[in-house]
This record gives structure tokens, sequence and C-alpha cells, in this order.
């Protein structure tokens, strides 16, 4: 459905996303994720035909974003991460005005800006004036404007940020309902675990380059080579236990803090076990040893910390 | 505090002074105003006429006295406007700055460069007081008034800039305050009475300043100390039936003539299918977005100076209708580009542009929805004015002899219009800020405009030897010359010739077409093309794929 091909945008010297090639499937949701300044806009504007590349392409439901903006347009609801709202105007008329800007004839208007509205958790608000709404409500305006003409891909930038625990969940919850509607999503976003439970895929990227990308579960199984290691010893011989886990060359670092050892490991379970008896044989009394879960937030941290490939 | 150490006044000359473009623009005003006395030199030394030099120094002064009430505003409105629009007011206020501080940086940072620029006029003006016949006493007192002007001027502006939410609205009420006061102050200092003169600017103008400035500074001091609730978003949101019953003076009904023409009733419904969004949107949401306070000052204002005038210069004077046009047309240069200069650079600013431009609207309907719009709100608020006129030539009988007149100076006026919009739009999709964009419509108004009037007068005077005939020619972009050029007196047109200049221009020989016939002929082709000219501007900087 989205396909993004050799995508590299430069400012001046300064190459903001390099050489970036992406695809996404039909149905999926798609978590684009990276800190701060990697280049997620970039590409998300480049795909909502805003921005023009410097190189490569984009084709959104086979239309071509740099050729055919007018055709990717009609099939993208695109959400910008900064946006304002036309003073003036109340929460009706500002869906109103997108849904004529998106030819939508007036019989169906009626009926689908009650439903965004009602979607939205907005029906409420629906004679307020839009520019005193609150940062969490504009957010929600903006997504209901996206939805006006039922566009079957959505490209989302940071649907979430600026709302309450509350209405991120919400916020989750419809994207969720709108998957199962079988739109496409893109959605980008700094936290990887707010999008871990419904996205079927994610990406990351930093520094313009994208560094992983695929389902949850293929990129999980990349990560299952990283472990981290938590050994407690008793007494004094914590010194003595890091410099044995230090000789061996399956681990890279070793922390000590007190009683407790924190490695980080490369190896299979055998190997595991292979340095557990070395521990032990050389007499040291270990009163734990295992591997620690890595969060979500591990993971993000580990590969944008380069060691993923 | 307040001078030494100051933050905002330090921050905003570097970035104004740093600048190689302030520089450029010092070297070019010194270079022009240089020019201007190279050619009015008198050619031989024994020549030395007190006239050409008082005739000179005039011209500077009422050049930079001009200068002064045109620069001070595009500097000032905008720096309070401009913090606004940036977001970053609110911290400033909520900083431990004192309100005086502010003010004074803003003040005195919006005022450095165009003192500066004065000062860099004195080497020639002294040349011209070698020449003779002007009184040293004569240029001080110039100076003086050209100081306090820019004060006055730069105080009322920063006033309108805390006042409106939007730099264009500042920017515009500031123009219609100060033009009026500036008239009024050359008309009194310009007196051929020297005593008179004397008296105004020693006795009356500097007392009447200072008062405008305490009465100001006390204003903006409360403002910036208790600034208006805004509400959580730094945004005041205006609910205009809210406001209306706290109106004073003027009151805008949309459902009443002649308001519902530039201001129609917001909807209570859908729109219906095939309407143009942005068009609707513009009229019924965007113009009173800010609220209807900059509106209303414009009617008020322009109505109150209109009935005077219309007195004196239609119903005392019968011949001076021309003057009276002339007035129309000032303010449709003032007031035009408000509604169409800040149109698409708005909507960028406002971060609205890329929910516009990932919809289904052409750009082509979004320009001509824009430039639509502001037509609509500035022809409107313009022929609010001829109203005047109508009566005139109703009551007059030595005008309705001259019926067909009339419909020239509608003409004029109706195209004066369409061209303050177009340039004003056309302006705006090259700028990247409203700001910008409305010193840049400001500019080539004056240039088209203003500046042909100028540049006719001054080589009048200077120049001998160009015919009357190229003269006219150099004038047919002003609106201004082809209102004068219309005959009202039949008289006038056969005997007068010497004194007024030819009214005829040759255009192609053989036909002579009038000034004012050029000039309507020849905006409207020019406008299509300026308007084709936005069109593609909005289009590959915009619309095809973004501009950054
Ligand atoms: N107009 C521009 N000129 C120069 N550099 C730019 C411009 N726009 C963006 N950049 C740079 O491109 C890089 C990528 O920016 P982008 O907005 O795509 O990051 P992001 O991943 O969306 O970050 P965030 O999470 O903060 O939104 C940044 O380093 C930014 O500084
Ligand atoms: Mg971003």
């Amino acid at each position: 459905m989205i396909e993004v091909t050799h995508f590299t945008k430069r400012y001046g010297d300064f190459v903001a996303v390099d050489d970036l090639t992406l695809s996404i499937g039909a149905g999926e949701v798609f978590g684009f994720i990276g800190p701060n300044g990697a280049g997620k806009s970039t590409t998300i504007r480049f795909l909502a035909t805003l921005l023009r590349p410097t190189s490569g392409e984009g084709k959104v439901a086979g239309k071509s974003v740099t050729k055919d903006p007018m055709g990717v347009r009609r099939v993208i609801g695109y959400m910008p991460d900064d946006f304002g709202v036309y003073d003036g105007m109340k929460v009706w008329e500002f869906l109103d005005f997108f849904a004529v800007a998106y030819e939508i004839p007036r019989t169906y208007r009626k009926k689908i800006i009650g439903q965004v509205l009602e979607l939205l958790d907005l029906t409420h608000k629906r004679d307020d004036y839009v520019n005193g709404l609150s940062k969490g409500m504009k957010q929600r305006l903006c997504l209901a404007k996206t939805l006006v003409h039922d566009p079957p891909v959505l490209i989302l930038d940071e649907p979430a940020s600026g709302l309450d625990p509350r209405a991120r969940l919400e916020m989750k919850a419809l994207l969720n309902e709108l998957r199962g509607m079988g739109k496409t999503i893109l959605v980008s976003s700094h936290i990887l675990s707010e999008l871990a439970d419904f996205c079927t895929s994610i990406g990351v990227i930093e520094r313009g380059k994208l560094l992983a990308a695929g389902s949850i579960a293929d990129i999980t199984r990349q990560l299952r080579q990283h472990r981290v290691l938590k050994v407690r010893v008793i007494d004094d011989s914590a010194e003595r236990a890091a410099s044995i886990l230090r000789d061996e060359e399956n681990v890279k670092t070793v922390e000590v803090f007190d009683q407790t050892l924190t490695a980080e490991f490369h190896g299979h379970e055998d190997d595991l076990a292979r340095l557990l008896g070395r521990l032990i044989s050389a007499g040291i009394g270990v009163h734990s040893f295992s591997e620690d879960d890595l969060s979500l937030e591990e993971v993000f941290m580990m590969i944008t910390k380069g060691i993923v490939n | 505090m307040i001078l030494r150490d100051n933050p905002v006044l330090i921050r905003e000359l570097l970035v104004n002074l740093r600048s190689p473009r302030a520089f450029l623009l010092q070297f070019v005003y010194v270079a022009f105003l240089g020019v201007m006395v190279y050619f009015a030199w008198p050619a031989t030394e024994g020549q030395v006429s007190s006239g050409a030099a008082q005739r000179l120094f005039d011209l500077f002064f009422l050049g930079q006295f001009f200068l002064v009430a045109l620069v001070a505003p595009t500097f000032a409105a905008g720096s309070i406007t401009g913090e606004k629009e940036r977001k970053t007011y609110e911290m400033l206020l909520a900083s431990p700055l004192t309100p005086t501080s502010i003010l004074v940086g803003k003040l005195l940072s919006s005022l450095t460069y165009l003192i500066i620029l004065i000062v860099s006029s004195l080497p020639l003006i002294i040349l011209c007081f070698l020449l003779g016949g002007i009184l040293l006493s004569e240029i001080a007192r110039a100076y003086l008034i050209l100081i306090l002007a820019a004060g006055t001027f730069g105080l009322l502006s920063l006033a309108c800039s805390s006042y409106f939410g939007r730099t264009s609205s500042a920017l515009v009420v500031s123009y219609l305050v100060i033009l009026p006061l500036a008239i009024l102050c050359v008309i009194l200092t310009r007196t051929n009475d020297t005593v008179l003169r004397d008296f105004v600017s020693i006795a009356v103008l500097p007392p009447w300043c200072l008062t405008i400035w305490a009465v100001v500074v006390i204003a903006l001091n409360r403002r910036l100390l208790r600034p208006p609730d805004v509400g959580s978003e730094g945004k005041e949101v205006v609910d205009e039936e809210q406001e209306m019953k706290y109106a004073i003076g003027v009151v805008i009904d949309r459902d009443l003539f002649p308001d519902k023409l530039f201001a129609p009733a917001k909807r209570t419904d859908l729109m219906p299918d095939g309407t143009n969004p942005v068009l609707d949107k513009e009229l019924r949401s965007e113009i009173f977005s800010q609220g209807t306070l900059m509106l209303r000052v414009v009617i008020q204002v322009s109505m109150i100076l209109s009935i005077p005038l219309m007195a004196v210069l239609l119903f005392l004077r019968p011949e001076n209708a021309a003057y009276y046009v002339s007035y129309v047309l000032t303010f449709n240069m003032l007031v035009g580009p408000v509604f169409s200069a800040g149109s698409i650079t708005q909507e960028r600013e406002r971060q609205t542009l890329n929910l516009l431009l990932t919809t289904l609207l052409r750009p082509g309907k979004i320009v001509f929805a824009k430039l639509i719009a502001a037509l609509r709100v500035s022809t409107v608020l313009t022929f609010l004015l001829t109203e005047q006129l109508f009566l005139a030539y109703i009551l007059i009988p030595e005008l309705r002899d001259r019926w067909w007149t009339l419909i020239i100076y509608l003409a004029i006026i109706a195209t004066t219009c369409l061209a303050t919009s177009t340039i004003g739009l056309f302006c705006s999709a090259i700028s990247r800020k409203t700001s910008v964009a409305m010193i840049l419509t400001y500019m080539t108004l004056l240039f088209l405009f203003v500046g042909p009037v100028g540049l006719r007068w001054y080589l009048q005077g200077f120049a001998g030897g160009i015919s009357e005939d190229r003269l006219s020619a150099f004038t047919v972009t002003s609106p201004f010359s082809s209102a004068f050029s219309i005959p009202m007196k039949s008289s006038q047109y056969s005997t007068n010739e010497q004194t007024t200049g030819s009214l005829v221009m040759r255009l192609i020989p053989g036909i002579n077409l009038p000034v004012w016939a050029v000039f309507l002929l020849g905006y409207p082709p020019f406008c299509l093309i300026l308007f084709g000219c936005t069109y593609v501007a909005f289009r590959y900087r915009w619309w095809r794929a973004g501009g950054t």
C-alpha cells in the first residue's frame, strides 16, 4: 500500500533522511519510531505530498507521490504533528470546510460529520469555536478531519502527543478500530510502547537512517541475540565474578553495583549454562543468575544506540 | 535597567542592525538623496537663488517626514504582534522585565534605524544650507519635528500593536491614525505665515506630542502589566455576539445592508454543494476572526475624516472633487492590502496550510477564492466612502452637469481596488511572513501610485526641458494622477494647461489618450497577468510538493 524507495532529503549539506526504503502492506499498522530530529516528520510529509524529495520515489496505493499528488491526496488522511486551526470557525464548520474541500456531497456530509464527531467523542463540542479548544481536543478534531473523506490510508504524525493518559488509551482503541475497518495506518511516535500493542510492524529511524524495520516478531527475534544478564553473588566476590565475566568473549559490558552484576550477553542458552558453570567452579557464591526481560523501551534504546545493525 | 542592559532592546538591535540589508538600505537611501541634490543643484554658480535651496529643503523635509510616517509603523506595529504571532509574548510578559523596559526596548529598537536614516541625511541638508537662503534655525526646527514625529508615530503604532492580535491589523490602523496626523502636521508647519509656523512647531507640537506620549505610555504600561485574559493557548477566542454588546460607535451587523455585502452572515447549516469552501471560509469566518475591532476602527475613522473633506472638497469647491477621490484612493491603498497581503502567508503562519494543501482543492481555486474575498471586502469598504460623491453629484448642479466624470471616478476607484488586492495577493504568495508581505505590498503601491506623482513634481521643478506629454506619460500607473487628469471645469481644459500640465499623453502617435483612459485600460490586463503570476508562484512554491 505504501512504498518508499531510496528517499533522500537534504537541507543544504545536512542529510535529514538518507536513502530510506520501506514498504507497508495493505491493512498493516506501521509504527514509525525514532528520537527527536530523526527524520520521521520529513518522511511523513514526503508521503503526504508536502515535501519535494532530493531523490527517491514514493507510492501510495499505487499512485506516485511526486507525479500524481492529487491521486495520493484522495486516498490519504494526513494529520501533521504541528498544525493550527482557523480562527472564528466552529467545530462543525471546520469539518464541513474540509468535507467540501474533499468534494463530499452535502447529503453525505451531514451524516459523516455526525459520525466522526461521535467517533472522536467531540459531539458535545460541536458548536464551540475551534480556536478555543484545548490542545488534546484540537488533536482529536484534526483526526476527525482526516477521517471525513474515509481514506483507505492514514498517515498520522504523532497523533498521541499532547494527550492525557486516558485519551492516549482511547486513541489506541480508536486506531485499533480503524485497523479493524481495514485501513492502512502509518503512525509515528517517539514512544515505542505506545505503538507496540496494536502495530503489526515497526520501523526504527535514527539520524535519517532506517535502522530496523519489519514485524514486531522479526525485530524481537533479531534482539533475542542480545540478552541482559543479572547475576547476584554473596559476600565480596562481586569483583572476582566481574573479572571472570569480562574474560568471556560473549560478554560485552559488565557493570557492578554492590553485589549485583549486570552484563550484556551475546549468545545462546548453552553459552549461558557454560558461563554459570565457570562462575560456580571458580568458587563464587552465585545466589541468582537470570536473564532480564527487555522492555520495549530498552529495545528502543538498544536499537537507537546502534546495537542492532 | 530601562536603557542599559535592556535585553529586549539589545536583542532587537542586534537582529535589526546586524543584517547587511540594513546597511544596503541606508546606502540606497543616502545615494537616492544625493542624486536628488545633484540634479537639483543650480547649474551655474552665479545663479544661486534662495528659491532653489528652499525648494530642495522643502522636498527633503517633506520626503523625510513622510518617510517617518510610513516607516515608523512598519517597524513598530509589528513589534508586539510579532511576539504574539510567534507565541513568545507570554514568555516576555511572564519574565521579570518591567513593562516600561519592554516598552522602551521595543520603541527604541524600532526607531533606531529610522533615526539613523534621518541623521544620515544631515550632511546633505548642510550642503543645501551652504547654498544659502535657509536659516540654521529652520533646519534645527525641521529636525526637531522629525524626531518628535518619529517618537509619536512609533508610540502610536506600538499602541496599535498591543491592542491587535495581528500585524496586518495593527499596521493598517496605525496608518489610518498616523497619516491624518501627519498631513495636519505638514499643513500647520508649512504655511507661508512664518509667525504661525514657528508658533506651531515650537509652542504647539512639542507639548501635544509629549501629552500623546504620556497617555500612550500609561495605557500601554497598564496593558502589559495586566494583560487581558487570552485563554490557555494564549489566543483570544472572539465571540462576535459578545463583542457587539460592548462595541462603541459603529456596530457591524451582518444581516443588514451594507455590512452584509462584505460580511455575509455566518452559516447555520452545511454549505451547499459546489461552494468554493475557501471563499466561504474567508468571507464568513476569517474577516472577523480577530474580532471586529479593526474593521470598526477603520470604518469609523474613514467616515469621520470623510465628512470635513466632503464639505471642503465637494461642496465648497466642487472643482476639487479629484482631491476627494484621492482620499478614497488613499484609503483603499491603506486598507486594501490588509485583506489580501496576509491571506496566503497567514495560512502558513497559523500552520493550516498543510491541512489545506492535502485536500483536493486545486491551487487555482484557492488563489482565486482568496482574491475574490479580499477584493470584495476592500471594494465594499472603499465604496462606502463614495456615498459622499454621489450626494455631491446629485446636489450640486455644477457637478451634475458633468455626470460622466462621476462614472470615470468610480471606474478609477474600482480599478484601484482591483490593483491593490491583486498586488497584495501576489506579495503574499512570494513572501514567507505576513509582515514582509504587507510591507512589500505598500512599497509596490507607493512605487506605482505615489512615486510617479512625486517624480513628476520633482522633474517639473528642477529639470526643465521635458515636455508635459512626457511627464504625464510617467504617471499613467498612478490612480491619483488619473483622477486629476479628468477635466473638472470646461474652461480649465483649454486655458489652465500651463499650470495643471498636460492632461493628455501620446501613447500611439496620432491618438491622444487621456491619462485616466490609459490607466483604466492598462490595469485590468496588468492585474490579470499578476494574478497569473500569483497562481504560478503559489502552485510551484506551496502547492506542488510543498516549499520545504
Ligand atoms: N527546513 C529545514 N531546514 C533544515 N533542516 C531541517 C528542516 N526541516 C527539518 N530539518 C532537520 O531535519 C531533521 C529531521 O527532522 P524531522 O522533523 O523529520 O524529525 P522528527 O523525527 O519528526 O523529530 P520529532 O520527533 O522531534 O518530531 C532534523 O534534524 C531537523 O533539524
Ligand atoms: Mg516530527
